[in-house]
């Protein structure tokens, strides 16, 4: 008896967040998306935090007469699980390139409408059709970061190399960035190889210099960007190799700090937009895309978080403190000749077990 | 006769406590820093808690934080006094079973539990779909995955707290004529309700701090503070979440010391 009555309490609250499933309007692309609820009024994006002007949303909202809801990630690994749950119904992601492929495998994509995305002409050639993603069959560059030498002029200005770092000098205090592809990557584009390599006898090398920079004197450790910043504000490290993004935000208050890219080359790890399979909106979703690929906008973004721009049309108007920054710009050359890798998706099988190896055995000491 | 403590172990002592809380005495100063970074003091300021109160998803986050956790609380506490009782009165046969599996949300890493929550409600939906029916992730999950942790936390507490009696106490007061009802809001309920409000408190605090389990079982739109302070935090730690943090941590801590003073056993006269 009571157990019922219990029960009958219980049903009404716990269904209460149920709702019928409208049946999906015929959506043109060759997906079909599994559950539509898009009332074309609400779009939801899972970024980064502090990844987007929020102005830039609000014009958005105005100009739609739609609703923006952001949530934030704060790893491209767990922004996969808990889109891999199904429990979010997003209508936008912003994963780094090297998860795009990751993510089509899981199907959690849908193919984009170019004809929908006039603006895409805005991206410059070389960050379109990249190795992650041939044709862009599935995402759109949004901002990225290279890996960069920072510092603080009043304490020591670096030569725009890595050796400053990976050479014989012994004097030098430094910290290098908690991420394996970074700092075996940086490692490998000082050797001259590619930062993506799956050649052991060349991880080898890498491995062997890296053994040698961490025993150092001058090595403080690993840490993330903020941490390196905060270093550097403090004058507490010579150098520290961090997203020029990351610290370039800093030059607000100290305007000592700097960021230089190494001239053998380094790594970029490219942001990008992409319409998630179960999108509810995805009308919406490509208007929002194209809008962030204006090339107004595209400068406001940049301006905003002092990440780089792959908006082409975006690079004139960037604001003239941006423009001057060579770390933020890297010259287009670099693009096409071997000196900027994407950080890419390794194969599985033994150059990642290599890769994981050398990390672990790094950390461990 | 017991001796006084010697006095290296009480300086031992303050160097632990030291330890443990100093971090979070250096996060509430800076959080009155005048710098954006906060590597470095540039002066004293309150306006990071200006420009925290004008943030609309730190105030959408706070409602949801506070919603839940009253929520949840309230739910918890009785399902959770209720198994605590059963525990205590009725000798069960799987007995020992049972207190294991409620001791299991206890220590089960919360990652398993999110993600197997996650997991479950992905299972629970895709049937629902089957039948015309679905739901988003987002207040209702978050709620119920908050429940199934907070009920072994006051299930526990309710159940040492009434440890030291027996039946007998219950018989005698039927023997007196009390009716069931009576006997068990006037004799073992007064009994239990320290064990109940801290257990309540306990999981109050759980369900205010918990960041994995709740960014799992989240949907879109749905944030709660620790999960927004969690996903800020990646990309360098803005003073206003500083600011965030020590509220935070002033509550926590109100929350704990209220449920320590509950927890004093009280002596009967």
């Amino acid at each position: 008896m009571k157990r019922a009555a219990l029960s009958a309490l219980l049903v009404p609250v716990l269904l209460s967040g149920c709702y019928r499933v409208e049946k999906p309007a015929a959506t043109s692309g060759p997906v079909t998306a599994p559950i539509t609820r898009g009332d074309g009024r609400t779009l939801r994006v899972f970024i980064w935090s502090e990844y987007i002007d929020p102005d830039l949303v609000t014009a958005f909202e105005k100009e739609n007469g739609v609703r923006v809801v952001l949530d934030t990630f704060e790893s491209n690994e767990a922004m996969l699980a808990k889109l891999q749950g199904g429990g979010a119904q997003y209508d936008i992601a912003v994963p780094s390139n090297y998860v795009v492929q990751t993510m089509v495998r899981a199907g959690l994509l849908q193919p984009l409408e170019k004809s929908r995305l006039p603006n895409l002409k805005n991206i410059a050639p070389g960050f379109l059709n990249a190795p992650y993603d041939p044709g862009n069959r599935y995402s759109v560059p949004y901002q990225y970061a290279a890996t960069g030498l920072a510092y603080n002029r009043e304490r020591y200005v670096p030569q725009d190399t890595w050796a400053e770092i990976f050479g014989p000098d012994d004097t030098r205090t430094f910290v290098l960035l908690d991420d394996p592809r970074e700092v075996i990557g940086a490692a490998l584009k000082y050797l001259g190889f590619s930062a993506n390599t799956t050649d052991v006898a060349q991880l080898r090398q890498a491995r062997d210099l890296l053994r040698g920079v961490v025993a150092k004197k001058g090595f403080q450790g690993f840490d993330g960007g903020p941490g390196t910043r905060n270093k550097l504000l403090a004058r507490q490290i010579d150098l520290g190799q961090i997203y020029v993004g990351d610290l370039l935000i800093a030059t607000e208050e100290d305007e000592n700090v700097q960021v230089l890219l190494p001239r053998q080359g380094t790594t970029i790890s490219m942001d990008t937009l992409v319409v998630l399979r179960r999108s509810p909106n995805p009308d919406l979703a490509h208007r929002f895309i194209d809008y962030l690929l204006d090339a107004d906008n595209g400068a406001q973004l940049s301006n905003y978080t002092y990440y780089a721009t792959p908006n082409a049309a975006a690079q004139p108007l960037l604001d003239d403190f941006l423009k001057d920054i060579p770390a933020l710009n890297p010259p287009a050359a670099w693009l096409t000749d071997g000196r900027l890798d994407f950080i890419g998706e390794l194969p599985t099988g033994r150059p990642q077990r290599l890769y994981d190896r050398i990390w672990t055995e790094l950390k461990s000491r | 006769m017991i001796r006084r403590t010697h006095p290296a172990l009480s300086v031992w002592a303050w160097l632990v406590y030291a330890f443990l809380y100093l971090p979070i005495i250096v996060l509430v100063v800076f959080s009155f820093n005048d710098s954006r970074f906060g590597a470095t003091w540039a002066g004293f300021t309150t306006k990071w808690y200006g420009v925290l109160f004008a943030r609309t998803d730190v105030r959408e986050a706070l409602t949801n934080t506070l919603t839940v956790a009253v929520v949840s609380t309230l739910i918890s506490t009785v399902l959770g006094t209720l198994v605590g009782l059963g525990l205590w009165r009725y000798t069960l046969r799987f007995r020992t079973a049972l207190t294991g599996l409620l001791v299991l949300p206890i220590v089960i890493p919360d990652v398993v539990m999110g993600v197997s929550l996650l997991m479950f409600y992905a299972f629970v939906r895709s049937g629902l779909e089957r039948l015309g029916w679905t739901f988003d992730n987002g207040f209702w999950t978050v709620l119920l995955a908050h429940v199934t942790f907070q009920i072994s936390y006051v299930a526990l507490t309710v159940r040492s707290r009434l440890a030291g009696y027996g039946p007998e106490l219950e018989e005698a007061a039927r023997d007196l004529g009390a009716t069931g009802l009576r006997s068990f809001t006037h004799v073992v309920l007064p009994l239990a309700l320290p064990g109940v409000l801290a257990g309540a408190l306990l999981a109050f605090t759980l369900s205010l701090d918990d960041f994995v389990v709740t960014y799992f079982t989240s949907g879109s739109g749905f944030n709660t503070l620790p999960v927004l302070i969690y996903t800020n935090v990646k990309r360098g730690v803005t003073p206003d979440i500083n600011a965030l943090s020590a509220l935070l941590v002033l509550v926590t801590v109100v929350a704990i010391v209220a449920a320590n003073a509950l927890l004093r056993p009280r002596r009967q006269p």
